[in-house]
């Protein structure tokens, strides 16, 4: 029977816009599908003109409380381009220790918290508690080692405050390092829980496939998360970070209020999917191994996927981060006091946040003071290619119905977990 | 009585989203090491706030809050005095609501035994470093309604 159905889901936030989900079709015949976002909050820029070199990754450290490691890595990094800073090679593994711990955390609360109530069809992960108490704890155990990683060298849980242009402000000691390698080697265990219960569920993940470019960062022999040029399933050519603004290529279109992004194609998808698609053959062993257990292969083009590829590089950050400890305690931390006189200049800096490619931009005059910005964020770069995953889907799924296409593409906009409200957090309550 | 934590959420890029990790500061300088207690700034933290609260026997929470009061108004209230309005879409990790992280703190077993929430209602969440002039005028009557818990 030919389907009708009206689909409206507003995600409300009194503060900062919506991200909607609408799709109208009568008889079967499609009259429209948007998935409908607002402009990516532009304040920061604005924010930051005018203040000292030394406070932009203060600022930064806020635009997002899951990725606030990884905006305070882009921001350093591009200070670090525009005035010409060399950091030490012992800065450069401490900062990306740092980084394994946000991919870590983020990763596996993503998976836990809110994929894997979709896959074990419950709404949220309150109730999982009681029906799969051992998911649940497996997952909070190893959500909570990263946490406690990412204040060892952040200085903070959340908005680190260890960072500095050309360094650290504070290192951690060997002890803690012996101290943080020894969990991550523990943790194992959990990891491997987690993957096998993903892939004993992975059959729950929607078959969908639509060709996509990814784009990543790409640093042979390594799976890149900090360091390279950026590359793209479409080509073997890469671009400096430097000339970012090249590849996102920043449009308006004509049925969203957001900027949209493409390169080769329409649009194209950044995250964790992305970086397998471009890296798989430098993951680390247990990582690789974890892929081949989730049926995860290169050139896998099924969006939902994303989050299985999310449960291969949690395993890659702890293999990796055991890997920079033991370097770090090789070396033995030396004290470091980054000294950074001011200059003017220009730069660029890109990291791979757990959403995506992340790129931060800024210029100083000669006292150091920010005469502009900007930013590009994943989630920003996903939208467009989240509109045309659902105009591939829905034709597909339609005939199912309403629910069952209402629920497809709910998880549909969670595999990307796009970061839209990101900047408020406020509590909204009625008395009772 | 055992040990308290003091949590300060929101974002200071927000004017009066940054009331809480404002107020943490204050109340951390004005405590000094005085009295059994932490203070921290968790900004927008989320689902991380559940990863704080083991080990201490009362948490307080400082954040601002929608509740249909005047610009400025403070209510001091339990969790279970209220009912969150945020919805439950669950698009997005973004924009965790606290209410629900309780809720799975309790299902877990790890909820402290005494939440008290301080909420301030905004009249701005708009881009800014500084708070409204409202709730800027009013910190000092913020911090001394807070140093009440610990009398």
């Amino acid at each position: 029977m030919p389907e009708s159905v009206d689909i409206n889901v507003h995600h409300i936030t009194r503060v900062e816009g919506h991200g909607n989900i609408v799709v109208k079709a009568n008889d079967g015949t499609i009259k429209k599908v948007e998935w409908q976002v607002p402009e990516a909050p532009r304040f920061f820029e604005a924010m930051v003109r005018g203040r000292s070199f030394m406070d932009i990754q203060t600022i930064a450290s806020r635009i997002c409380g899951i990725c606030s490691v990884t905006h305070s890595l882009a921001a350093i990094k591009a200070i670090e381009s525009a005035m010409g800073i060399q950091v030490s090679e012992q800065t450069d593994r401490v900062r990306r220790l740092l980084q394994h711990s946000e991919q870590l955390e983020s990763h596996s609360l993503h998976v836990g918290y809110l994929v894997a109530p979709d896959l074990l069809g419950v709404p949220s992960v309150v109730p999982l508690v009681s029906s799969h108490p051992d998911v649940v704890k497996t997952v909070i155990r190893i959500h909570r080692l990263g946490n406690e990683w990412m204040e060892l060298i952040g200085g903070r849980m959340t908005h680190p405050v260890s960072i500095r242009p050309g360094g650290f402000g504070m290192l951690p000691t060997e002890d803690d390092l012996r101290g943080l390698r020894e969990r991550l080697e523990g943790i194992v265990p959990d990891l491997k829980t987690l993957a096998e219960v993903v892939a004993s569920l992975a059959g729950e993940l929607p078959d969908f496939e639509r060709e996509t470019e990814y784009i990543a960062l790409v640093n042979p022999p390594e799976y890149a998360l900090y360091h390279g040029e950026i590359g793209s399933t479409d080509t073997n050519r890469t671009v400096p970070v430097d000339q970012f603004e090249s590849v996102v290529n920043e449009y308006v279109s004509p049925q969203s209020t957001s900027k949209w992004t493409r390169w080769h194609r329409d649009s194209f998808a950044v995250g964790a999917l992305a970086r397998f698609n471009l890296n798989a053959e430098y993951l680390t062993p247990l990582a690789a191994e974890t892929a081949k257990t989730l049926g995860l292969q290169k050139g896998c083009c099924n969006p939902y996927m994303n989050s299985v590829a999310q449960v291969v590089e949690a395993v890659q950050a702890v293999e990796d981060g055991i890997q920079l400890c033991d370097e770090l305690l090789e070396a033995g931390i030396e004290p470091e006091k980054p000294q950074v006189e001011p200059r003017a200049g220009e730069g660029a800096g890109c990291v791979e946040a757990p959403r995506g490619i992340l790129f931060h931009r800024y210029a100083f005059d000669e006292n150091g003071l920010c005469t502009s910005a900007n930013i590009c964020i994943p989630t920003g770069q996903n939208h467009g290619n989240i509109q045309h995953d659902f105009e591939a889907l829905v034709p597909q799924v339609l005939p199912s119905g309403q629910e069952e296409t209402e629920r497809l593409l709910k998880m549909l906009v969670r595999a990307y977990d796009p970061c839209i409200s990101c900047s408020t957090h406020y509590l909204d309550v009625r008395f009772e | 009585m055992g040990k308290t934590l003091v949590i300060g959420l929101g974002n200071p890029l927000m004017t009066d989203e940054g009331v809480g990790p404002l107020l943490v500061e204050r109340l951390r300088e004005r405590m000094g090491g005085a009295g059994d207690c932490d203070f921290v700034d968790m900004g927008t933290a989320g689902l991380r706030v559940l990863h704080t609260m083991p080990g201490y026997q009362r948490v307080i929470f400082i954040d601002c809050a929608f509740m249909d009061e005047p610009p400025g108004a403070l209510r001091r209230f339990t969790p279970r005095e209220v009912r969150s309005r945020k919805e439950r879409f669950r698009m997005t990790l973004h924009g965790q609501d606290l209410m629900e992280t309780l809720e799975l703190a309790r299902e877990l077993g790890e909820r402290p035994d005494e939440v008290i929430l301080f909420g301030i209602e905004p009249e701005s969440t708009e881009p800014g470093l500084e708070l409204s002039p409202t709730l800027a005028s009013r910190t000092e009557e913020y911090v001394a309604a807070i140093l009440r818990e610990f009398a």
